[in-house]
């Protein structure tokens, strides 16, 4: 990959009239890496996405996409990104396969070189079965991997998914994490953004939290060396409680079950704990992060919000 | 997964020049993409099959009513039924069939690109390597093709109008021709407000007003005009003799006297009326400068032509107002008049409307373009980008 691979997005703003979608945005998503896009409702995410994508224009600052200026060198921008909308429609009356021959063919592929790559893809998001009915006989999940297969089609080096996993069956959303992983060891860059957050931290490497049109925070999910909260669950748990006051670090009772809440500062933190506590004596049944490395992160920036 | 792609670097019509395609490239793979998209789209859906048969259904009844209606007629007049109707029949068909073509064609552009942006799919088309030229005038060759489907169904009628006699083959020739473009031109229109308004219903009002407007509105202003465009002026009349009484018994002598008379100019109007589809479809054909041939014929088309091009002659000179009341023993004669019978200009009217409507149509080709351009800076009001 060449060092200005990946997307590289720096001071960017954007502005509808009198509202500041995006105010002052900073991202950086590695080649081979899958970036988690996170941020509340109304945060800038989807606008950020269409500046990415090539689509809007923004008003300051500036993004490259896998070395290419999408406002000054938008073609070529535009053939090494795939971009999958949160909503977009299908045509409804082509077949699925014919989606993807018509995408095919946009992205100037060659008839035959197309329907061999339709094939393919649909092989891969498992529409096969589907592929020469009507788009519009497709379920919500089935049309979001249809639209998922689209991003796809001109093998781009950067993707750029909006919300991919929404409507997605338990099955899809593990094939998703599956291909996006595998996307990512080829070299691809990825750039997803959900509110499923326990599912990007099974599939991101890296997450960049933007709130109010600003990025508040960039960090790595595989970090252990934050600190973070950890649950812990005893076959006695007052018996447990009564050992930390004694020797552990601060806790609280969890609200709506019966483990107790540490805050640690890492992993090496956390095996410390449970040597002594076995060491102790103490019949510690289990000790884990309590939720996702990103729900905690999100979480912690709500917290600083308010 | 396999992640080799062959990617077309040039398509056939797109040279060498595939890396740094701009917004007004095109390629004939590109366009092609693009229409056989929107066609695959609007042919698949049965509302479309429904309004093809209606409409042939619709022309056939009126050219069959038409014809039913001139054959008693002729045959109640007791001429014999010998007298030539077609042109008749002929111009009411094609008068019928633009009618129609102009209610049809803007909803078939007026929504291709606001209802694709509404529906999703429009911002999903432009960030693949198509140019905004080509998705432009695929969708515009997609409706105009639409359109033209709607003519061709009409064209058995217009044979069996010809058929009736009393038209000129060319003319069935350039009517069709210039129906095509008319319609071309109005899918155009569509399509620039397709892309301007967020809201389909928006853009066919706005369609249909601008029809509207070069249709009605400009023969209106055209008509209006007519007190500013005439003048009084000394105009020479071949007369009746001076101190003719009108009872004497013997035919009035004439001669030349002048007089004061308004004087209508509409050679410098006439423009007004150009734009006008049912002006271009009918100055097309070929002129027939014989009024009385006309008169008979009932050739609505002709008299529209013979109409525009008399406004464009304008001034038409010296009037007689003597040799219709020249007898000799009760019959009427034609004396030998100094005054010429008015000649209709043969300079071509059509060409003009044609080029006004063809620019419409570009402009708003132009402006479906331009709004097509990514990535944007400006949204319209109330429109999302994806």
């Amino acid at each position: 990959m060449t060092p200005d691979g990946g997307i590289r997005a720096q001071g960017v703003r954007r502005s509808f009239g009198p509202v500041h979608a995006v105010a002052d945005v900073d991202l950086v998503a590695a080649p081979g890496r899958v970036t988690a896009l996170i941020g509340p409702n109304g945060s800038g995410k989807t606008t950020l996405l269409l500046m990415l994508a090539g689509l809007l224009a923004p008003d300051a600052g500036s993004i490259r996409i896998a070395g290419a200026d999408p406002v000054a060198e938008s073609y070529v921008a535009r053939s090494r990104t795939g971009w999958m909308p949160d909503v977009f429609g299908t045509w409804d009356s082509l077949t699925a396969r014919e989606v993807l021959t018509t995408v095919a063919a946009a992205y100037r592929i060659d008839a035959a070189a197309g329907r061999d790559r339709a094939s393919e893809l649909l092989e891969l998001v498992h529409l096969s079965e589907l592929a020469d009915q009507p788009a519009h006989v497709l379920s919500r999940g089935q049309k979001q991997r249809l639209g998922l297969a689209r991003a796809l089609v001109h093998d781009p080096d950067v993707l750029l998914l909006d919300e991919p996993a929404s409507g997605l069956d338990p099955r899809s959303r593990v094939d998703l994490r599956v291909l996006l992983r595998h996307l990512a060891a080829e070299g691809k860059t990825i750039l997803v953004s959900s509110h499923v957050l326990t599912e990007l931290d099974e599939m991101a490497d890296d997450a960049v939290f933007i709130s109010g049109g600003r990025t508040v925070d960039t960090r790595s999910v595989a970090d252990g060396d934050r600190p973070r909260t950890w649950r812990l669950t005893g076959l006695d748990p007052a018996a447990l409680a009564a050992w930390l006051d004694e020797n552990g670090p601060a806790y609280h009772q969890e609200a709506d079950g019966t483990g107790l809440l540490v805050e640690l500062s890492g992993d090496a933190a956390a095996a410390a704990l449970l040597r002594s506590a076995v060491e102790g004596g103490v019949a510690v049944s289990s000790l884990a992060p309590a939720g996702g490395v990103l729900e905690q992160a999100y979480l912690a920036l709500e917290e600083e919000r308010r | 997964m396999s992640v080799d792609v062959e990617v077309v670097g040039s398509a056939p019509a797109d040279g060498g020049a595939a890396r740094g395609r701009g917004t007004w490239s095109l390629s004939w793979h590109g366009l092609r993409t693009v229409t056989v998209l929107e066609l695959r789209q609007r042919v698949r859906s049965t509302r479309w099959k429904t309004a093809l048969i209606v409409w042939f259904a619709v022309v056939g009844l009126i050219t069959l009513l038409t014809t039913g209606a001139f054959q008693m007629l002729s045959d109640d007049s007791g001429l014999g039924g010998g007298e030539s109707f077609g042109g008749t029949v002929y111009s009411i068909v094609v008068g019928f069939v633009l009618f129609l073509g102009l209610l049809v064609a803007p909803t078939l552009s007026s929504g291709a690109i606001n209802g694709d942006r509404n529906a999703g799919t429009l911002a999903t088309l432009q960030v693949t390597l198509l140019s905004p030229a080509e998705i432009v005038l695929g969708k515009l060759a997609a409706s105009w093709i639409a359109a033209l489907a709607f003519l061709v169904a009409s064209i058995p009628f217009l044979v069996w109008a010809l058929v009736g006699g009393g038209v000129h083959w060319l003319a069935l020739l350039t009517t069709v021709l210039m129906l095509a473009l008319v319609l071309g031109v109005v899918c155009a229109i569509g399509l620039g407000f397709s892309a301007l308004v967020s809201k389909t219903s928006g853009s066919a009002v706005l369609t249909y007003l601008t029809i509207g407007a070069v249709t009605v509105a400009l023969p209106i202003l055209f008509g209006l005009l007519v007190p500013v465009t005439s003048t009084t002026e000394k105009v020479e009349v071949w007369d009746v003799e001076t101190g003719y009484t009108w009872e004497e018994t013997t035919a009035p002598e004439c001669e030349w006297r002048t007089h004061e008379l308004p004087v209508w100019h509409s050679e410098r109007t006439w423009w007004l009326l150009a734009p006008n589809p049912f002006v271009v479809v009918a100055d097309a054909q070929p002129l027939n400068g014989n009024v009385e041939a006309l008169a008979n014929d009932g050739n609505m088309l002709a008299m529209l032509q013979y109409g525009v091009r008399y406004a464009r002659t304008g001034d038409t000179g010296p009037q007689d107002w003597c040799s219709d009341y020249v007898y000799e023993n009760g019959r009427e004669v034609q004396p030998d008049s100094p005054v010429e019978p008015v000649q209709v200009t043969d300079q071509l009217v059509w060409p003009w409307g044609l080029g006004f409507d063809l620019l419409l149509g570009a402009a708003g080709v132009f402006v479906a373009v331009n709004r097509l351009r990514i990535p944007t800076a400006e949204l319209p009001q109330g429109t999302r980008v994806a």
